[in-house]
C-alpha cells in the first residue's frame, strides 16, 4: 500500500478536521479565549487525527500485505477467497463477494475447458485407432498385390502411419503416466522393429542400413522408444544426401547405455543444434528440405524427458548422430540378477 | 513337402481386412475360415476346430476379450490378438485372459506370419522341416549348408535366406525386389548391389558342388530355380 496514495484518499477526513479546527478556533476566539490555549487545543486535535490515521494506515497495511503474501504462496491464485478470512469491514465484504464470484466463474470455466480437452483427446485417440483399420486394409491390399506401384504406396502408407502415431503420442505426451510401461527390453529388437516400420521408405530411398550387434538390455517402454527411433529414421531419410547410410550402434558409458543413430546426411548447422528440439523450429535445413514441421524432434525430446532418456544431437563433419542415453539402474539390474 | 494344412479362424469385422488376410494366409499355405455372424462365434469355432485364432478386440456384439475368455473355458488353441489400440491396458488384458500374442495394426505381414508359424510350432510340436529339396539339391537350414549328391558347401546367413526364399517359391519367378523384401523382413538389410554379389557367390558355390545353372536369371523379372 502506497502511503502517499493513502494520504490522498484520506484528504476529505483531513479537510473536515481542518475545517473543524478553524471553526472551533474562531468560536473560542470570539468567546475571548487566549491565543495560547486555542493553539494548544488545535495542536492536540491535529495530533489525535494524525495518530488515528497512522495507526489505521499501519493496521490496514499489515492486513493487506498478509493477504498479498498468501496469494503469492498459492499456486492457483484464483482460489484466494478460500484462504482469506471473511473481512469485517462493510466495503471489504463487497470486494470479498466480488472475489468469490470471480473464483466461481473461473472454476467453472476451467472445468469446462478441461472437460472439452479430455473429450477432444479421447476423440483423437479413438480417431487414430479407427484410421488404423483402413491403413491396415490398404497395407494388406498392397502386400498381396506387389508391384512397383504398390511399393510406392507402401512407403506412403508408412508415412501416413508415422503421422498418425505422431498425433497419438502428442496427445499422450501430456499424461504419459497413463500409458507407460517400463520393462526390460532388448535394444536390438526395438531397433529392428523400428526399421521394419520404415522398411519401404528406407528401401525406396536406397538407404544402406547397418545394425551393429547390440546385447544391451535397458529398462524403458518399448512402444515409445520404437516411435522415437522411427521419427529419427524418417529425419535421416528426409535430410539425406546421395548414397544415404544409416548406422545403429550402442556403447556403454559408465552407468549409461548410449544408442546412436548416425547418418551421412546434410547434418545440422552448429548455430541450429541447440534449437532443434524447440517446438516449431526448422532452421536452415527447413529452408532447403520441404515438409519440415518442427514437431518430430520436439515430440521426441518431450517423450524422452518423460521417460528419463537423454536425447542429444551431434553434427560434426559428416551427417548427424542422434544419441539416446538410457540410464542403467544398478539397483534394478542387480536385483533382477539375484 | 506334404503336411497337414493348418486351419486359422479370423475374427475381424472389417471386410477388406478379412478378405485380404484370407488371401495372405491362403497364399502362405493355411486354410482360412472367416467369422461372418458375430453373435455365434463360439458355435462356429467348435464346428470348424481351427488350430489358431486371429482375434480383433473391437467387435460387434461381444468384445475380443469376452470371446477370448469364452474360448479359454473349453480350449487351449493359440489366440493372437490383432488390434488397432496399442495401450498397455489392452495388452495386459489380452495376456491375462489367455491370449498368446498381441499384434497392433497396421502390422507387418512378415511379423504376423512369423508369429503364426512359431505359435503353431509350439502348440502342435510340428515335425521340423529343416531340409528343403528341389531338383536334387537339399538346403539344410539348421547347419546352413546346401548338398547335392555327396557334396556339401557352407552358406552365409544371407545366402541361406536367399536360397530359402527361392526354394519356398520353387518353380516360380522371384523378383529381386521380393527377395530383398524378404531379407529385410529377416533383419538382413541388403541392397540391390549386395543381392547381385550374393547371387553370384551362391552360383559359384553351387557350381562347386556340381549344380550348374541351378538359379536361372529371367531378364528384367528376377530369378527362378
Amino acid at each position: 500500500m502506497n502511503g502517499r496514495q493513502y494520504l490522498k484518499n484520506q484528504l476529505p477526513v483531513l479537510l473536515v478536521n481542518l475545517l473543524g479546527i478553524i471553526t472551533l478556533s474562531l468560536f473560542l476566539l470570539a468567546c475571548g479565549n487566549s491565543i495560547q490555549s486555542i493553539l494548544f487545543l488545535s495542536c492536540v486535535w491535529g495530533a489525535v487525527v494524525l495518530l488515528y490515521l497512522t495507526v489505521l494506515y499501519r493496521r490496514r497495511k499489515k492486513y493487506l500485505e498478509n493477504m498479498l503474501s498468501m496469494a503469492e504462496q498459492l499456486e492457483e491464485r484464483y482460489i484466494i477467497p478460500e484462504v482469506i478470512k471473511i473481512p469485517e469491514r462493510a466495503d471489504d465484504q463487497v470486494f470479498y463477494q466480488l472475489l468469490k464470484m470471480a473464483e466461481k466463474s473461473m472454476l467453472e470455466k476451467i472445468g469446462s475447458v478441461q472437460r472439452e480437452r479430455s473429450e477432444y483427446k479421447e476423440y483423437i485417440e479413438q480417431w487414430i485407432h479407427e484410421v488404423k483399420t483402413p491403413i491396415t486394409a490398404l497395407k494388406l491390399l498392397c502386400e498381396n498385390n506387389r508391384s512397383p506401384f504398390t511399393r510406392e504406396m507402401l512407403a506412403e502408407l508408412e508415412n501416413i502411419n508415422r503421422f498418425t502415431e505422431q498425433a497419438l503420442y502428442y496427445a499422450r505426451s501430456e499424461h504419459p503416466e497413463k500409458d507407460y510401461c517400463v520393462r526390460e527390453i532388448n535394444l536390438n529388437d526395438v531397433v529392428h522393429s523400428a526399421i521394419a516400420d520404415s522398411k519401404y521408405l528406407l528401401r525406396q530411398n536406397h538407404v544402406t542400413v547397418t545394425v551393429d550387434k547390440m546385447e544391451n538390455r535397458v529398462y524403458t517402454d518399448e512402444k515409445w522408444v520404437r516411435f522415437i527411433l522411427n521419427q529419427l529414421i524418417s529425419n535421416a531419410v528426409k535430410y539425406r544426401t546421395n548414397q544415404p547410410v544409416l548406422h545403429f550402434y550402442s556403447t556403454r558409458k559408465e552407468n549409461h547405455v548410449l544408442l546412436s543413430v548416425a547418418d551421412n546426411g546434410i547434418g545440422i548447422a552448429q548455430s541450429d543444434i541447440s534449437l532443434i528440439f524447440e517446438k516449431g523450429f526448422t532452421g536452415q535445413n527447413g529452408r532447403t528440405v520441404p515438409n519440415a514441421t518442427g514437431i518430430g524432434l520436439y515430440l521426441c525430446k518431450r517423450l524422452c524427458d518423460k521417460l528419463g532418456i537423454g536425447l542429444t544431437a551431434h553434427s560434426e563433419g559428416i551427417g548427424t548422430r542422434m544419441v539416446l542415453s538410457f540410464q542403467i539402474n544398478h539397483f534394478v539390474s542387480d536385483f533382477l540378477v539375484e | 513337402m506334404i503336411f497337414m494344412k493348418h486351419k486359422i479362424l479370423i475374427i475381424e469385422d472389417d471386410f477388406t481386412i478379412q478378405t485380404q488376410l484370407k488371401t495372405l494366409l491362403t497364399a502362405n499355405g493355411y486354410e482360412v475360415h472367416i467369422v461372418t455372424n458375430f453373435s455365434d462365434i463360439i458355435h462356429l469355432l467348435k464346428e470348424s476346430t481351427p488350430h489358431l485364432v486371429l482375434l480383433d478386440i473391437k467387435l460387434p456384439v461381444n468384445s475380443g476379450f469376452e470371446i477370448c475368455s469364452q474360448i479359454r473355458t473349453f480350449s487351449d488353441i493359440p489366440i493372437i490378438f490383432v488390434t488397432s489400440s496399442n495401450t498397455d491396458m489392452d495388452e495386459l488384458n489380452s495376456i491375462m485372459l489367455g491370449g498368446d500374442a498381441f499384434i497392433t495394426k497396421p502390422y507387418n505381414t512378415a511379423i504376423l506370419l512369423a508369429k503364426i508359424a512359431s505359435l503353431l510350432k509350439r502348440a502342435y510340436a510340428l515335425p521340423q522341416t529343416e531340409v528343403l529339396t528341389w531338383n536334387g539339391a537339399a538346403l539344410h537350414l539348421e547347419s546352413s549348408q546346401i548338398a547335392h549328391n555327396d557334396h556339401k558347401t557352407d552358406l552365409t546367413k544371407n545366402e541361406v535366406k536367399i536360397l530359402y526364399y527361392l526354394f519356398r517359391n520353387a518353380g516360380k519367378i522371384c523378383s529381386r525386389n521380393d527377395i530383398v523384401d524378404f531379407l529385410w523382413d529377416n533383419q538382413l538389410y541388403v541392397d540391390d548391389n549386395a543381392l547381385s554379389v550374393n547371387i553370384a557367390r551362391i552360383r559359384e558355390k553351387l557350381t562347386g558342388i556340381g549344380l550348374t545353372n541351378f538359379i536361372k536369371t529371367k531378364h528384367r523379372q528376377g530369378y527362378i530355380i
